[in-house]
C-alpha cells in the first residue's frame, strides 16, 4: 500500500517497546506496596452442592493470617458478566461447579495464606449434577438453576437449563429447502478452550486515607471492573479507582470483573494493601474459558451450486453462569455468503462446570469452523472446486447482511484472489499433502469512545484515552494523533491511565479500539488542530482555510515561511482568548464496517500416526488502511497461530461426570510453540472503510477464525477424510483414517423446533 | 527461616536473606523486586521466567534460590548497558517481536542464550532454541525474524 | 506450597549423612525440575531437602572405546545432547535428550533425576534401556555400592529399587559395538515441551554381512507402568536377516508388549497403535545408520522431536 502520509502507514516500533524489552513494563503482579498482604482463594471441590456449614476459625488463628472472608461477608446480591444476573462473587449457600470460590484469606505471605486455606472447614451436601449440554437442553433434565426465571436479565429462552436464545430469520426457509436440488445436513463440534494469556490474572487493592479504594488490575475493561466491583461490594462507583496495569494478554478473558473483589474486601477489612496472583492452575479452573459448542447446519443448494437456504441450530455450553454472552455466533452462520433464506438459532445451556467467558469472538470462531467446513464438504459432494463454490455465493457490495444492513464496499474478493495467487490454487498436491481454505467475516467493533489531546508548550502532544492497550493499539492511536496533527510519533506522549484520570470508554475487545477509539482520537486531534490553526489565523490575520498544520508547524499555504511552530502556538495559547490547546471527542457508536479475510493452510498428514503438520499458512485480510503495518501483521500472525492451536492441539478436557478440568496446566493444555509453526505469510488488502480513522478497519478477531476449517479442509484434500470435531488431534485423525465414524454429537433439531412452536 | 544467600545478579554481588523453600524466581521478584522476570506458570512450562544462570538459560521457577549461591544470574534488567540496548532487545523492538510483552523477557533471555552458543543460527535452530517459550500474541513469526536479525547484527 | 529446610551436600558421604540425620522426612534434589512443581502441588512434603547438585564427583562424564560411557548422575540432559561421544556412539540417547522439554529445563534436569523419578514417559529412559545402562548407587548406611541394570531398576510408576536414602551416583553404558545404529522417536502433539505420548528407542547391531541382525535392543516409553524393554520383539529380529517383513514382525510384537493406559495425553488404544509405528520407524532408521555409519545430528533431532515426518 502506498501512502502520502507521514506517520500513518509506517511500521514504527511500538511506543511501549523499550519498556517491554527492558523488563520495566509494570503488570499487576509487579505491584509491591509497603505492608502488603497476599490473598489466596479456597474453591469448591464439589460439582454441585449445598454448603451446610463453614468454619474459618482455625484458619484465622494461623500466625500471619490477617483476615478470612466467605460469601457471607459480601452484600447479598447477584451480578452478571453476561446478559443475566445469575452469579454471586463468592458462593453463599450453594456451589455450582468445581473451582467456585468459597473463601479467601489475606496473610503476610502466600505460603501462609495457602496453609490457612487448608484449615477452612466446609461441609457440603451433594446435589444432582449435569455436565453434558446436549443432555442439559433436553426437557426434564436435571436443573442447574431452578430459580433461573427469577434472574434479573433473563429474557427470551426456552427455560429448563436454556438461559439464552438468539434467533435470526429471513424468507421462507422450508419452501427454499423443498425447492433446492440438494440439501446437506452436518453437525460440527468445537471443544472447550482456554484463552491462554501468558500473564495469570492478578490484582491488588488498597484503601486510601480518604477511604477510597484503589485497585491495580489486569484488565481489558477498567470501567467495567469499576462498575461491577461497586455493585458486588455495594459501594459507590465513584469511591473506586481502577489502575489498568500493563496487560499480559487477555483475548477476552479480562473484559470483566474477575477476582478484584477478594483483595478489595480483604483490604477494607485489614486496612492493608492486598494482592492476589492466580496460579496457572487457577487460570484454568477459576476464570471463564470458551466452552464447547455443537452446531447443526442444513443447507439447500441448486444444481448450479447456488445456496438457497440455511438453517443453523447451535447449542453452546454456558457452564454454571453466563459469564459472557449471549453467544452471537449464530449471526455468523451465513458466513461470508449471500443466502436469501435462513433460520438461525443459538441456545445457551447451563451445566455444572466452570462458567463460560469471552475469547477472541467466542461463538463466532466456532461457527466459522462449522460453516467453512460445511462449505468445503458441500463443494466436494456436488463436484465443484471449493473455491469456485465459495465464489458463486460470496456476499457482495449492496447485498443484505444477516441483520438486513447493506454491505458496503469491501475487499473480500481481493483477499480471495490474493490467496489464490500466492498458493497457486487450485492445485492438487501429492498424497498426504493438502491445501484447505476458509473465508472469514467480522465487523469493526463499536461502542463508547473518548479521547483528549493537549498540546504542550514544547510542541509535543499528550494523548489521553481510557482504553487499555491489548494489541499495540496505543501505538496506532498515537500514529493517528501524530498524523492528524502533523508531528512525529515520538512527539506523542501516551498517558498511562486510570479511571479517575481518563473519561469513560468501552472495554478493549471485539476489535474496536483502532476503529472506534481511533476515530475518537482522530476527532480529538482534529479539534486540537482546528484550535491551533485558529490561533495562528488570528496571529497572521488570514482565514483558517489558508493555513496547513504539518511538520510541527502551522503555515500559510501560499507562503510557507510564514509559520508558527506548535511550540510557539502552545506557548501563545496560554495567554490567548481561548486558552490552552486541548482537543476532545466522544462518540457512542460507529457505523457497520465489515472485515473479510481469506486463509489457506497447507498440511502434511502422517497417515500412520494421524499427526498433522501445518507447513504453510497464508492469509489475506481487508484491513482498510494499515495504520502500522508491522502491528497489523503481528495481529494477523498471532491470531492465525491461536487458531492453529485451536485446530490441532488445544483442548480443555472436562470430566464428563463431574465437570472438573482435567488438564489445568501448560504441560497438558497444549498451545503452539515456535518449533511447530510455519512462518505466517500475510497479504494486507486495503479497501478503506467509509468511517474508520483514515479508512482503517478492525484487524484482530478474524485471523483466529479460519485455521480450524482451513486445516480440516486441507486434511480432506490430503487424505480424503472429513473431521467434524475439534481438535484435529492425531488420535482423532488416525481413527478417521481407519474408518471410524467420529460423529459423536447430535442435536435433536426437531425437538428444539417443537419446543419453539410450543 | 530465612538464610543468607550470596550470588551475583546482573554483575552486582548481592547478599540476600531468602527463605529456604524459595525459588530463584521468587527471590528475584519478591526480594530484589526485579520484576522483569515473569511468573507465567511456576511449573517450567512457559519460559517467561527464563534467566541466564552461569551463562545458560534456565527456568528460574524451577531453581531453588539457595542452590544458586555463588552463581552469576543475568535477568532481562541486566542486558542493556549505558551504551544502549542489547542487540536482541533492539531487534525485538524494531521487528515487532513483542506484543503484550509478558513473555518477552523470557524470550529475549532464551535468544541471548542461543546467540552465546551459536552466532549463526538457521531459522529452524532459532525455533528450536525458543521451543521452551510460549508466546500467545505474536505467532512467533516476528520473534524469529527479530532473533535472526539480532544474530546478523551481532556477528563479527 | 510447602516449607522445608535447605541443606547442601558437597560430597556423597555428606549427602548420605545428612539423609541419615533427618530421615525419613528428607529428599534429595538435583536439578529440582520436578521437585519444586510437586512441592507446590503438595505431593512431596519433605521437612528437609538435601541438594546434591553441587557434588563435583557426580558431575563427571567420560568415554572410552574400551569402557564405554560413564555419566555422573548429575550430567544434565543438555550435556547429553551436546556431548560429542554421546552423539557419535549413542545417538539415540543424544536424540532423546534433544527431544526433552526445552533448553531451559535441559540445562537443569539431570540424567540421574530422570532415572530416579521413574516416570514411564521419561525421555532418556528408553534410550538408556536400549544401551543396556547400569546404575551405580550408594547405600545410606555404610556407603555400600551396588550396580543394577536399568532394566531392573524400575518397580512401578515413580518407584525404583533404591532403598530410602540410597543415592544414584553413576550411569554406565557398555562400550559401543561396531555396525550399530540407534534412534529415539517420541510421539507428542508438539515438537517440544511435551511429555511423550509414546517414546521408542531402538539400537540395532548388524553382523559382518550387514544383512543379519546381530543384536537389537528396543526400549519403550509411556506404554507400561515403567519404561520397558521389548524383549519378545527383539527375539524376533536377533540372529535373523533384516527384511521389511522381519522388521514389521518385530514392530508388531513390540506393539503386543505394550500395555498402555488412558490419560490426558492419549488413549490406550492410540498409544498401542503408535508404538508399533514408532518401533518400525526407529528400527528402519537404526538399520540405515548401522549400514551407512552416520546420520547428521540435526536430522536425528528433527526425527526425534517432530514425530518422524
Amino acid at each position: 500500500m502506498t501512502t502520502e502520509h507521514n506517520v500513518l502507514g509506517r511500521s514504527l516500533p511500538r511506543v511501549d517497546a523499550l519498556d517491554k524489552v527492558t523488563g520495566r513494563a509494570t503488570y499487576a503482579a509487579d505491584v509491591y506496596l509497603p505492608d502488603m498482604l497476599m490473598c489466596k482463594v479456597l474453591t469448591s471441590p464439589r460439582s454441585h452442592a449445598r454448603i451446610v456449614s463453614m468454619d474459618t476459625s482455625k484458619a484465622e488463628q494461623v500466625p500471619g493470617v490477617r483476615a478470612v472472608i466467605t460469601g457471607n461477608d459480601f452484600p447479598d446480591r447477584y451480578f452478571g458478566s453476561g446478559a443475566v444476573r445469575d452469579r454471586r462473587i463468592m458462593a453463599r449457600d450453594e456451589v455450582f461447579y468445581i473451582g467456585e470460590p468459597v473463601a479467601a484469606v489475606a496473610a503476610d505471605d502466600e505460603v501462609t495464606a495457602q496453609e490457612a486455606l487448608e484449615l477452612v472447614e466446609v461441609e457440603y451436601e451433594d446435589l444432582e449434577t449435569i455436565v453434558d449440554p446436549l443432555e442439559a437442553i433436553r426437557e426434564g433434565s436435571t436443573l442447574v438453576h431452578p430459580d433461573m426465571p427469577n434472574f434479573e436479565g433473563y429474557g427470551f429462552a426456552m427455560g429448563g437449563n436454556n438461559c439464552t436464545l438468539l434467533d435470526a430469520d429471513r424468507g421462507d426457509v422450508d419452501q427454499a429447502f423443498r425447492d433446492a436440488n440438494q440439501v446437506f445436513e452436518e453437525t460440527y463440534h468445537s471443544q472447550a478452550i482456554n484463552q491462554g494469556f501468558l500473564e495469570p490474572m492478578a490484582c491488588a487493592a488498597n484503601v486510601e486515607a480518604n477511604g477510597r479504594l484503589t485497585v491495580w488490575a489486569s484488565t481489558q475493561g477498567p470501567y467495567q471492573v469499576r462498575a461491577q466491583l461497586a455493585s458486588v461490594l455495594d459501594i459507590p462507583l465513584s469511591s473506586i479507582k481502577v489502575n489498568a496495569m500493563e496487560l499480559g494478554g487477555g483475548f477476552g478473558a479480562k473484559l470483566r470483573l474477575a477476582f478484584e473483589a477478594f483483595p478489595a474486601l480483604l483490604a477494607m477489612k485489614t486496612g492493608r494493601p492486598v494482592k492476589l496472583i492466580n496460579t496457572r492452575e487457577e487460570v484454568f479452573t477459576l476464570n471463564g474459558p470458551r466452552l464447547a459448542t455443537t452446531i447443526h447446519l442444513k443447507t439447500g443448494v441448486t444444481s448450479d451450486g447456488q445456496i438457497t437456504a440455511r438453517e443453523a441450530h447451535s447449542v453452546f455450553d454456558v457452564g454454571a453462569y453466563l459469564g459472557a454472552g449471549p453467544n452471537a455466533g449464530v449471526g455468523h452462520a451465513l458466513g461470508a455468503y449471500d443466502i436469501p433464506n435462513f433460520r438461525l438459532r443459538s441456545y445457551g445451556v447451563y451445566t455444572n462446570k466452570i462458567y463460560v467467558g469471552s475469547y477472541r469472538a467466542s461463538g463466532v470462531a466456532d461457527m466459522h469452523f462449522a460453516v467453512e467446513s460445511h462449505m468445503d464438504s458441500i463443494a466436494h459432494q456436488i463436484g465443484l472446486d471449493p473455491l469456485e463454490f465459495r465464489l458463486k455465493n460470496v456476499v457482495k457490495e449492496g447485498d443484505a447482511n444477516v441483520s438486513g444492513a447493506s454491505v458496503p464496499a469491501n475487499g473480500l474478493l481481493e483477499t480471495i484472489e490474493a490467496v489464490k495467487e500466492k498458493m497457486s490454487l487450485p492445485r492438487k498436491s501429492e498424497e498426504g499433502r493438502g491445501i484447505g481454505i476458509s473465508l472469514g467475516e467480522w465487523r469493526s467493533g463499536s461502542g463508547p469512545s473518548t479521547a483528549s489531546i493537549s498540546v504542550n508548550e514544547d510542541g509535543t502532544v499528550s494523548l489521553l484515552t481510557g482504553s487499555v492497550d491489548i494489541s499495540g493499539s496505543d501505538t496506532s492511536l498515537a500514529q493517528i494523533a501524530a498524523e492528524t496533527l502533523g508531528v512525529e510519533l515520538d512527539q506523542v506522549i501516551v498517558a498511562k491511565r486510570d479511571t479517575d484520570m481518563a473519561p469513560f470508554t468501552g472495554p478493549s475487545g471485539g476489535s474496536r479500539i483502532v476503529y472506534s477509539q481511533g476515530k475518537a482520537v482522530q476527532m480529538a486531534a482534529e479539534d486540537a488542530r482546528d484550535r491551533l490553526v485558529g490561533l495562528a489565523a488570528e496571529r497572521f490575520g488570514v482565514p483558517s482555510e489558508a493555513l496547513s498544520c504539518e511538520g510541527g508547524r502551522v503555515y500559510v499555504q501560499d507562503n510557507p515561511p510564514q509559520s508558527l511552530t506548535l511550540s510557539q502556538l502552545a506557548a501563545a495559547s496560554l495567554t490567548s482568548r481561548s486558552g490552552p490547546i486541548i482537543g476532545m471527542a466522544a462518540l457512542s457508536s460507529m457505523p457497520y464496517a465489515p472485515v473479510f479475510n481469506t486463509q489457506a493452510a497447507e498440511v502434511i498428514v502422517d497417515k500412520a500416526t494421524g499427526q498433522v503438520r501445518v507447513t504453510r499458512f497464508v492469509q489475506a485480510q481487508d484491513v482498510g488502511v494499515a495504520i502500522n503495518p508491522m502491528g497489523v501483521e503481528g495481529q494477523l500472525e498471532g491470531g492465525a497461530v491461536q487458531g492453529i492451536g485451536r485446530a490441532l492441539s488445544e483442548e480443555m478436557q472436562i470430566d464428563p461426570e463431574t465437570g472438573r478440568v482435567r488438564n489445568p496446566s501448560l504441560s497438558t493444555y497444549l498451545m503452539p510453540l515456535a518449533i511447530d509453526m510455519p512462518a505466517i505469510e500475510n497479504i494486507l488488502v486495503g479497501v478503506p472503510s467509509a468511517d474508520g480513522p483514515f479508512g482503517a478497519r478492525a484487524v484482530a478477531e478474524p485471523p483466529g477464525f479460519g485455521p480450524p476449517a482451513a486445516i480440516a479442509n486441507a486434511i480432506y484434500d490430503a487424505v480424503g477424510i472429513r473431521i467434524k470435531e475439534l481438535p484435529l488431534s492425531a488420535d482423532r485423525v488416525l481413527a478417521a483414517l481407519q474408518g471410524q465414524d467420529g460423529d459423536e454429537y447430535h442435536i435433536d433439531v426437531e425437538a428444539l423446533k417443537k419446543a419453539e412452536t410450543g | 527461616m530465612k538464610r543468607h544467600l550470596n550470588l551475583t545478579v546482573n554483575s552486582e554481588p548481592r547478599q540476600i536473606l531468602v527463605e529456604p523453600y524459595y525459588s530463584l524466581l521468587d527471590m528475584l521478584r519478591d526480594e530484589l523486586h526485579l520484576t522483569g522476570t515473569k511468573k507465567g506458570c511456576d511449573e517450567g512450562d512457559c519460559g517467561a521466567c527464563t534467566v541466564l544462570l552461569n551463562g545458560v538459560p534456565v527456568t528460574s521457577c524451577l531453581v531453588l534460590a539457595h542452590s544458586a549461591h555463588d552463581a552469576e544470574v543475568t535477568t532481562v534488567e541486566g542486558l542493556a548497558t549505558r551504551e544502549g540496548l542489547h542487540p536482541v532487545q533492539q531487534a525485538f523492538a524494531e521487528y515487532g517481536g513483542l506484543q503484550c510483552g509478558f513473555c518477552t523477557p523470557g524470550l529475549i533471555m532464551s535468544a541471548v542464550g542461543l546467540l552465546e552458543k551459536n552466532f549463526d543460527p538457521t531459522e529452524e535452530e532459532v525455533r528450536y532454541a525458543i521451543g521452551g517459550n510460549l508466546c500467545r500474541c505474536t505467532g512467533y513469526t516476528k520473534v524469529v525474524q527479530a532473533i535472526m536479525a539480532a544474530a546478523e547484527q551481532a556477528r563479527p | 506450597m510447602a516449607r522445608f529446610e535447605y541443606l547442601e551436600a558437597h560430597t556423597v558421604r555428606q549427602a548420605l549423612s545428612m539423609y541419615r540425620r533427618h530421615a525419613p522426612n528428607v529428599r534429595y534434589v538435583a536439578g529440582s525440575t520436578d521437585f519444586l512443581i510437586r512441592s507446590r502441588m503438595g505431593n512431596w512434603n519433605p521437612e528437609y531437602v538435601v541438594n546434591i547438585q553441587h557434588i563435583p564427583a557426580l558431575q563427571r562424564t567420560s568415554f572410552s572405546r574400551r569402557n564405554g560411557l560413564r555419566l555422573g548422575a548429575l550430567t544434565t540432559v543438555q550435556t547429553l545432547q551436546d556431548h560429542e561421544s554421546v552423539q557419535t556412539h549413542y545417538p539415540a540417547l543424544a536424540a532423546a535428550a534433544a527431544s526433552f522439554a526445552g533448553v531451559q529445563v535441559r540445562n537443569l534436569a539431570t540424567v540421574g533425576g530422570n532415572i530416579c523419578n521413574a516416570s514411564p514417559a521419561g525421555d532418556t529412559l528408553p534410550a538408556l534401556l536400549a544401551f543396556n545402562a547400569q546404575c551405580l548407587s550408594t547405600g545410606p548406611e555404610q556407603g555400600e555400592q551396588r550396580s543394577t541394570a536399568l532394566d531392573e531398576f524400575f518397580t512401578g510408576p515413580g518407584r525404583t529399587v533404591l532403598e530410602p536414602g540410597e543415592l544414584l551416583t553413576e550411569i554406565r553404558l557398555p562400550r559401543p559395538e561396531p555396525n550399530t545404529g540407534s534412534l529415539y522417536i517420541k510421539h507428542s502433539p508438539r515438537g517440544a515441551m511435551d511429555i511423550a505420548t509414546v517414546g521408542v528407542a531402538s539400537a540395532v547391531t548388524l553382523a559382518a554381512d550387514r544383512r543379519t541382525c546381530k543384536d537389537v535392543r528396543i526400549g519403550l516409553g509411556a506404554v507400561a507402568p515403567t519404561p520397558i524393554r521389548a524383549y519378545a520383539a527383539e527375539g524376533i529380529l536377533r540372529g535373523n536377516e533384516i527384511t521389511p517383513e522381519s522388521l514389521a514382525a518385530c514392530a508388531e510384537e513390540a506393539r503386543n508388549t505394550a500395555s498402555p493406559i488412558d490419560d490426558v495425553r492419549g488413549s490406550a488404544v492410540y498409544r498401542k497403535e503408535i508404538v508399533g509405528v514408532l518401533t518400525l520407524r526407529t528400527l528402519e532408521r537404526a538399520v540405515e545408520m548401522a549400514r551407512d555409519g552416520t546420520m547428521a545430528f540435526e536430522t536425528q533431532r528433527r526425527l526425534a522431536v517432530q514425530a518422524a515426518f
